[in-house]
């Protein structure tokens, strides 16, 4: 028995061991991130752990050299409408899967799941014809619509709501309550956690999604935050002080973010195995 | 009573004929009911993702360039004979592998030791970990590379400062070293994704039932016996899941970190498929080039995905 317990220490002690290390990995980068952002120009070659004079003209000098408010106004309407539309849709599809058979139900199921295997990629082309046809370059529009349903946030809610006792939306339905009142009034009010959680998850990938906005935005004052950095780092590599600024900035929204909902954030990732 | 009763009937006729087509009415539309809650999506997932695919075989046949003006000509089978005799093709694929077998270690196999010694810590340091550990997950694809660009800068990073000793002679020059560069994206692209792995592993092992453990300690096993026997086997879906996503993804993922830091160089050393598919449809314009790749691709990593997600559901009846 004592020998047993002593090998149980040890190996959380290497347990504790291997975790600071990678914690040291994972955070350090972004310490250094933000401590640079807080040096002055000449400052920034001597190499000390923390500033030593913190200053804030680095982030002066961003607000002063780019529409950053624009980008940041237009990246929070971008990643709110995004995360809205698509817990929308993909509430009605779930709530239609999880309360009806019907005809072609297997199928159109499946259909919907196998989008989750096409890569953005392989439709990039058509569908950036498709927007310039329309005229939405540069705009919101082109943004958020082509991604106002997606796979994922389907099958996310169909096994949560899938997960709920029959009963609730049976005994709903022998009350006579219409399929619709019944979402309102019964699934959703159950739903809180997951909608929540898919939320948040939805809000942070539409925030740092990086690839569909290069193709569709190319004027900055318009564009949103992750196309703002890239133009700025390619303009002004060198400057790392303001750089720095600027990346924390772009950051700092998603910071606060998980600094209120740590639990959800980390649930909702962990269980969606993705992104 | 007679006459009244001839009377309601003649009213009740028509009344009850009306009644049928309103219920049949009212049926039609209990049965639509699914299809109009699932409109949305479908009808944007086909606009997006379904026509355009379809889209994408017939582009694949032609040669444009992506000018409206300009006529498609068509080509037959050219673009697909073209595209994978071009070396810079070759290069691409070849990089493909080498991603999607480098990033293994640190998505799979470093998590997943990690989670096997951390399962045993108690909760709350377990909290306190969990929370940091995540937050490369977190940090966009575009901030992560001007970090990195930062750190590893050849004449004044901090990891170059701290691997010549402060002098900055003879620096690593992590993105433009011709063997280094592709294990710089690697690293990078892995440093965002272990945390979150781990996470996932300890949440599996949290998941397994702790009676078989308990068990099999009170028959004399020791823990490595215990992992090896027990633990192992039950994580293998959560293992081959982790794989799958490594596979499909990884070199997704990486697009970000190359179009930043390398834009596929030096000389092709560190593009991928994905990148080489953006460079031919909007740096080069070759849409016929860069659609055949597409196809190519997607039956490829489709093939990939079934083979592992057949595999996936073998293994689970392990979890009942």
């Amino acid at each position: 028995m004592r020998a047993r317990r002593r090998v149980s220490t040890t190996s959380t002690l290497t347990g504790h061991l291997l975790l600071v290390i990678l914690i040291v990995i994972a955070i350090f980068p972004v310490y250094w991130m933000v401590a640079t952002s807080f040096k002055a120009a000449n400052a920034l070659f001597q190499i000390s752990l923390w500033p030593v004079n913190p200053t804030s003209e680095n982030y002066r000098f961003v607000w002063e050299n780019l529409p950053f408010g624009l980008m940041l106004g237009n990246t929070v309407a971008m990643a709110s409408l995004q995360m809205i539309s698509q817990l929308l849709t993909a509430l009605l599809a779930a709530y239609a899967f999880a309360r009806w058979k019907f005809w072609g139900s297997r199928l159109i199921f499946a259909l919907i799941a196998l989008t989750w295997l096409v890569p953005f990629q392989v439709t990039m082309i058509p569908n950036y014809v498709l927007l310039s046809r329309l005229g939405w370059l540069n705009t919101l529009y082109g943004l958020v619509i082509p991604h106002i349903a997606s796979a994922f946030s389907v099958l996310l809610l169909f096994q949560n709501i899938k997960a709920f006792p029959t009963e609730l939306i049976d005994s709903s339905r022998i009350d006579g309550a219409t399929s619709w009142g019944t979402l309102w009034r019964v699934v959703i009010p159950n739903l809180r956690s997951p909608l929540a959680a898919l939320g948040i998850l939805l809000f942070i990938s539409a925030w740092n999604e990086y690839f569909w906005p290069l193709l569709v935005m190319t004027k900055p004052e318009r564009s949103v935050i992750q196309i703002g950095l890239q133009m700025f780092l390619t303009e002004q590599g060198d400057l790392w002080g303001p750089l720095m600024a600027a990346a924390t900035m772009a950051t700092l929204p998603i910071f606060v973010l998980y600094v209120i909902l740590q639990r959800q954030v980390i649930d909702s990732f962990v269980k969606s195995g993705l992104r | 009573m007679a006459e009244q009763t001839m009377a309601g009937r003649a009213l009740a006729l028509p009344q009850s004929i009306g009644r049928r087509a309103l219920w049949q009415r009212r049926h039609l539309f209990e049965r639509l009911q699914p299809y109009l809650y699932l409109l949305p999506v479908i009808i944007t997932l086909g606009i997006w993702i379904y026509w355009p695919l379809v889209r994408t075989v017939y582009l694949s046949f032609f040669q444009w360039n992506l000018l409206p003006t300009t006529p498609m000509i068509y080509v037959g089978w050219e673009n697909y004979r073209r595209i994978l005799g071009l070396p810079e093709m070759q290069q691409a694929i070849r990089n493909t592998v080498v991603y999607t077998l480098g990033i293994m270690p640190l998505s799979v196999i470093i998590p997943l030791i990690v989670a096997l010694f951390t399962d045993n810590i108690g909760k709350r340091w377990r909290n306190l970990y969990r929370g940091l550990i995540f937050i490369p997950m977190l940090i966009a694809p575009v901030v992560v590379s001007i970090i990195w660009r930062w750190l590893l800068n050849p004449t004044v990073g901090i990891v170059n400062y701290a691997l010549t000793g402060g002098t900055f002679a003879e620096p690593i020059n992590f993105f433009r070293g011709e063997t280094i560069a592709i294990w710089t994206i690697i690293g990078i692209t892995g440093w965002k994704l272990v945390g979150f792995s781990t996470l996932i592993f300890s949440a599996a092992i949290t998941n397994i039932n702790r009676d078989y453990i308990e068990a099999a300690s009170i028959d004399g096993a020791n823990y490595r016996q215990i992992v090896r026997s027990i633990i192992l086997p039950l994580l293998s879906p959560t293992v081959l899941l982790l794989v799958m996503l490594s596979v499909l993804l990884v070199s997704q993922w990486s697009f970000a970190y190359i179009n930043v830091l390398t834009q596929g160089g030096p000389l092709g050393a560190t593009t991928n498929v994905y990148y080489i598919l953006y460079t031919y449809g909007f740096r080069t314009f070759a849409i016929g080039w860069s659609s055949a790749a597409a196809v190519i691709l997607f039956i490829t990593f489709g093939l990939l995905a079934a083979g592992l997600l057949s595999l996936i559901n073998r293994y689970s009846f392990y979890d009942s």
